[in-house]
């Protein structure tokens, strides 16, 4: 079957009109909102940060200036390499992953648990509902939840006060803790989710077959869920691990004065450097790093394209 | 209602990719008649009823509607109607909205939709169901609420695809009744699809047997069922008890093939095997259980087998015997239970016979399996 | 073995009430801290209970700006998304099989691709196509609206997709060649067959478009241009100081989810009712009553309580007045804050006394700030210079207990009433 032969196919199945009506739709979406911005963001990403009189003139020809700039820095800097930039990139993956597998550990037992009281009846059922409602409320009050609470004068620093167990507040902001909290409070709901969905479909007479067979609960979970969980929680932890990475709310809110997000930098050079490529720039850095790391692991684990998203 | 109008299909060839569905199909249906396609499944008996209905176009010939040829007309286009085996009825409508789907999409109006509605609701004994969902009717009455949504469309040919295969044993037979009498009610041609020989022998005018994509037979019930044209209908209509061997000897309608095992048999030769049949060509005969008798002459002869009974199986009316002739080979027979004794069980051994005329010989060919 | 599933048992609850803990806590503490009058959300010292924060939010222009920008965004956002995630999800069933993997894979990928990406992709492209077709700056691909629509229509979409793909693995294709051989046309097949299919999901597509449009900051943040979203201006109020007229939104947005989310369970539960009892659906919500809807229904039962606690508060809050209160704390403030001045003024005489350099409060009240409980991360707000403008009211809470605010409130300052005894007229 050849193309001419499916586009035939496909008018004949859906009518001139709607055909075309779809297939507007999707090339709308496909090429306009999703390949052609990527590609133009690729390509402005080579190009020299010009004022606008100057775009399309002699001077605006292809570069790697600002790929060189991410990593070493502005030309007569001290450094050979731009340590600070690249730091903040190496510590917001490295943050990323952490938060990743913290959301893993916390989200797991109880995914395991919802899915496996599936037939609790309404019980379950409002556990469920209290997940998500937290997901729908903004992010930003999400984020600014969490400074209510690790504030200096916030709940837990007051709390702790009252007790006399510390004498000055602690500062959590600084100390990034309210950042990891916030961070991982923010996707938790895209990690239970994947790994519930297929805990839900494993049979229970096999955990049960297992306890049978004089299994401990650790080895239950080793040897016959977690192997069985695997889309699931590869699914969840691509999609926390990317969000996470490429969050940029919460680090700005609960962030310390100290510690960038790379997010942050990419939006200083968009909305406040006004460095457009060099933005551009830093942002396909992140893509195609998230891109290598999430490819990467789904081949070791190997997780298929179409499990993620279920 | 409109007269029905005949359907042609003239060397049809229907092919995916590789893979021949249909070859070189040539039927004729006369307007007004019950027409059954008959096969097993994967026989390529539904791939011809999309073709008529016009889900999809022959890759060669052309099918012809009341002498008009459809090439180019959609399934919304063309006069036909289907019934779906799974009856396809609209779960988000009701009951009345479904059979008058037809009229909605041509613009007609609520009142007078509900009208006709009410009408074809009466004629299929459904009288005030109208508001139902399809969900809230019981499976014969969501078959006839499709037969009603399918003649709303007051189609000039109606194409079912083994509309009953989903009905339990009873309400089958009952729908057998019930369509046959919807036919000759409403006068249009129907097509219709079965692997159930019963329903297509009940049934039908007319009968197509197909196999792997040919069409082996079309003729009555009668024909196909007492004068098959292939070995495969001969098998696959009814039982058949199949002697092979060759042709050893050749009398006018008669002839003689020499079995390995049974020895030498005679029977009719079938109307297409007429003319063709040569002496010395492999050959099959086929003998219904239902031909066989107990012979009380028990000398030798070419309508005669010596058999041992195995066992046997009462059904009721009749009472199936199951024996073993020369050489290990299986014969049915069955008997229809007049109160007579059952001798079967007294004679370990007994002899068979048959009237030569009630069994038919035909070039050896593919059966088909069981 | 018993006391193990005991310890087991222990755990798991004790795991459940941990976790539920961190899930709901921020945002139940947020929710009361909208209720207490301190000028910076906190839930202690309790001081009053106020509605004041409510008002203070009605009358935030920016915030009832935002809000018509969210509206307008996510009116556009959903329409776009449904649209486009439907017909994907339609080419997905009917793609060249050879393309489905590419295909599915380009279409999920706006999910996974970091918003911030989105964003910046969306904005430079248009930027690109504005000058190529030889706009001036200011066209309308660069207008805010138009750019956060796209941008975030980019990956809803693919949420979109994903309900309209489950919903129609479960469609079965006879229907609609039911309705061809009927005489409907592709068009008609399309509208009356397919799309009430689809109607369920249509809807649970929108809400979600909706609400993800409505949260979404990492998109917006680089393409609203002119039209700040509620979101956005929700972020620039956090990042550069907060005060409990945030709470309040949060609160109201918190309410409306849970009534959201309830209402969506009353009305799945009914239907699993309706089925579980065999009855057809028409007749259980044809003869609805309101016993009968009740029973076994916790959800609608908390439904009920929670919207008349609604009604009930709303009627509290138009009666109430915590002038009263706040003016006992108040009260009680000034003394303590007179105390302190005088107190001050003797250090400040000795101080006077002993250095002659010093001449204005200024460096006192500045070297006072260090020892407050707010030091950097909310700044903008304390800077002296504020301080002096600000009414007493707002500029009390910030020292219960601390004290180390006394000199810089002129006493005339708490002569003035509040915003609050203006409103609660």
């Amino acid at each position: 079957m050849n193309i001419a032969n499916f586009f035939r196919n496909y008018f004949e199945k859906n009518g001139i009109g709607l055909g075309t009506f779809l297939l507007v739709a999707v090339v709308f979406w496909v090429v306009v909102l999703i390949i052609l911005p990527q590609l133009s963001m690729l390509d402005f990403s080579f190009r020299h940060h010009l004022p606008p009189p100057e775009m399309g003139g002699p001077k605006d020809v292809y570069t790697l200036e600002h790929y060189e700039y991410l990593i070493l820095g502005a030309p007569g800097a001290d450094t050979s390499y731009n340590v600070v930039d690249l730091g903040v990139f190496g510590r917001t993956l490295m943050a990323a992953v952490f938060v990743t597998l913290l959301n893993l550990v916390i989200c797991y037992p109880i995914a395991y648990y919802l899915a496996q009281t599936k037939g609790g009846g309404g019980y379950t059922r409002i556990l469920v509902l209290l997940l998500i409602i937290p997901y729908w409320i903004n992010e930003i009050l999400r984020a600014f939840a969490f400074r209510i609470i690790f504030g200096d004068s916030g709940l837990i620093n007051e709390t702790l006060l009252v007790f006399g167990l510390i004498d000055n507040p602690v500062d959590f902001i600084r100390a990034n803790v309210a950042l990891y909290a916030g961070l991982g409070y923010a996707y938790i709901l895209l990690m239970i989710f994947p790994i519930y969905n297929v805990i839900e479909s494993l049979d229970r007479n096999q955990i049960e077959a297992a306890r049978d067979m004089g299994a401990s609960w650790t080895r239950i979970h080793w040897r016959v869920v977690i192997p069985y969980a695997k889309p699931g929680i590869s699914s969840g932890c691509t999609m926390v691990f990317m969000l996470t990475a490429g969050a940029l709310a919460a680090p700005q809110i609960l962030g310390g004065p100290s510690s960038l997000w790379f997010t942050q930098i990419i939006y200083q050079w968009f909305n406040q450097g006004g460095n457009w490529p060099r933005g551009a720039a830093f942002a396909i850095v992140l893509l195609v790093t998230c891109v290598i790391i999430v490819l990467s692991m789904m081949r070791i684990f190997k997780v298929r394209m179409g499990d993620i998203g279920k | 209602m409109s007269k029905g109008v005949g359907v042609d299909l003239e060397d049809v060839c229907i092919r995916f990719g590789d893979f021949v569905a249909v070859r070189e199909a040539n039927v004729s249906i006369k307007g007004g008649e019950f027409f059954s396609f008959l096969g097993p499944s994967g026989c390529g008996k539904t791939t011809i009823l999309r073709a008529v209905s016009g889900f999809l176009e022959p890759s060669e010939g052309r099918v012809m509607i009341g002498g008009k040829d459809m090439a180019g007309f959609g399934p919304n286009k063309r006069p036909t109607a289907l019934i779906f085996q799974n009856l396809a009825l609209f779960p988000l409508m009701k009951v009345w909205e479904n059979i008058t789907f037809s009229l909605e999409v041509q613009g007609v109006g609520k009142a007078a939709r509900r009208k006709r509605a009410d009408e074809l609701l009466e004629m299929i004994a459904l009288t005030g169901q109208g508001d139902k969902l399809p969900s809230e009717l019981s499976g014969g009455q969501k078959q006839r609420v499709a037969i009603a949504r399918a003649l709303c469309a007051e189609p000039d040919v109606l194409l079912l695809d083994e509309p009953l295969s989903a009905l339990d044993l009873k309400l089958r037979q009952h729908m057998r009744t019930e369509l046959r009498e919807i036919q000759k009610r409403v006068g249009i041609t129907f097509i219709y699809i079965t692997h159930d020989q019963g329903e297509a022998l009940t049934m039908s005018d007319n009968v197509a047997v197909m196999r792997a994509g040919i069409v082996d037979q079309i003729s009555d019930g009668h024909s196909i069922y007492n004068d098959p044209a292939t070995p495969f209908v001969a098998s696959f209509v009814g039982e058949n008890n199949v002697f092979r061997g060759k042709v050893k000897s050749i009398n006018g309608d008669h002839a003689v093939i020499d079995t390995n095992r049974s020895g030498d048999l005679v029977a009719r030769i079938a109307t297409s095997a007429k003319g063709s049949l040569n002496i010395g060509d492999p050959a099959m005969m086929f003998l219904r259980p239902e031909a066989c008798k107990i012979a009380t002459d028990t000398s030798a002869a070419q309508n005669r087998l010596t058999a041992k009974v195995l066992h046997e199986e009462f059904e009721g009316q009749i009472y199936n015997v199951f024996l073993e002739g020369a050489q290990g080979k299986e014969i049915k027979m069955s008997l229809v239970n007049v109160g007579q004794e059952r001798q079967s069980k007294h004679s370990n051994e007994l002899t068979l016979e048959y009237n030569p005329d009630q069994a038919v010989i035909l070039p050896a060919g593919e059966l088909a399996s069981e | 073995m018993k006391s193990e599933n005991f310890l087991l048992k222990f755990f798991l609850v004790a795991y459940l009430v941990v976790f539920f803990g961190y899930l709901l806590g921020p945002l139940l503490v947020m929710s009361v801290t909208a209720f207490n009058s301190p000028s910076f959300p906190k839930l202690t010292p309790w001081e009053c209970l106020t509605f004041e924060w409510f008002d203070v939010l009605a009358q935030d222009e920016r915030i009832i700006t935002g809000l018509k920008n969210s509206l307008i965004v996510g009116f556009g956002t959903v329409i776009l998304s449904v649209v486009m995630g439907l017909a994907g999800a339609l080419m997905l069933t009917q793609i060249w099989p050879k393309m489905r993997a590419t295909y599915y894979t380009i279409v999920i990928a706006p999910i996974l691709i970091p918003g911030v990406v989105l964003g910046i992709s969306t904005l430079v492209f248009w930027d690109r196509v504005s000058v190529m077709l030889g706009f001036g700056s200011g066209s309308f691909f660069q207008n805010g609206i138009f750019l956060t629509i796209l941008g975030q229509s980019t990956f809803i979409a693919s949420y979109c997709m994903l309900v309209f793909v489950a919903r129609l693995q479960r469609f079965d294709t006879g229907l609609t060649e039911a309705a061809l051989d009927l005489g409907a046309s592709n068009a008609q097949a399309f509208r009356k067959i397919l799309l009430p299919f689809m109607k369920p999901a249509i809807a649970s597509a929108a809400v979600l478009a909706f609400l993800a449009s409505f949260e979404n900051y990492n998109t917006t943040t680089f393409t609203f241009g002119k039209f700040p979203t509620l979101t956005i201006e929700l972020a620039q109020k956090v990042r550069y100081g907060i005060d409990p007229s945030i709470s309040a939104l949060a609160f109201i947005i918190i309410c409306l989810t849970v009534i959201g989310a309830l209402a969506h369970e009353v009305y799945r539960r009914r239907q699993q009712l309706a089925l579980n009892n065999g009855a057809p659906l028409s007749a259980v919500t044809g003869s609805f009553q309101l016993p009968k809807f009740l029973r076994g229904n916790p959800a609608a039962i908390v439904l009920v309580l929670i919207s008349l606690g609604g009604f009930t508060t709303i009627w509290f809050s138009q009666v109430y007045s915590p002038k009263e209160c706040i003016l006992d704390v108040r009260e009680q403030k000034r003394i303590l804050q007179d105390l302190r001045i005088q107190d001050i003024k003797r250090k400040r005489l000795e101080q006077q006394k002993a250095t002659q350099g010093t001449q204005s409060t200024a460096p006192a009240n500045s070297s006072t700030l260090p020892q407050s409980p707010n030091k950097g991360a909310f700044g903008g707000v304390f800077a002296p210079d504020n301080l002096n403008k600000e009414t007493g009211k707002k500029a009390v809470p910030q020292s219960p207990g601390k004290g180390a605010f006394g000199g810089v409130f002129a006493p005339g300052n708490l002569d003035k009433t509040g915003p609050q005894d203006k409103k609660s007229d």
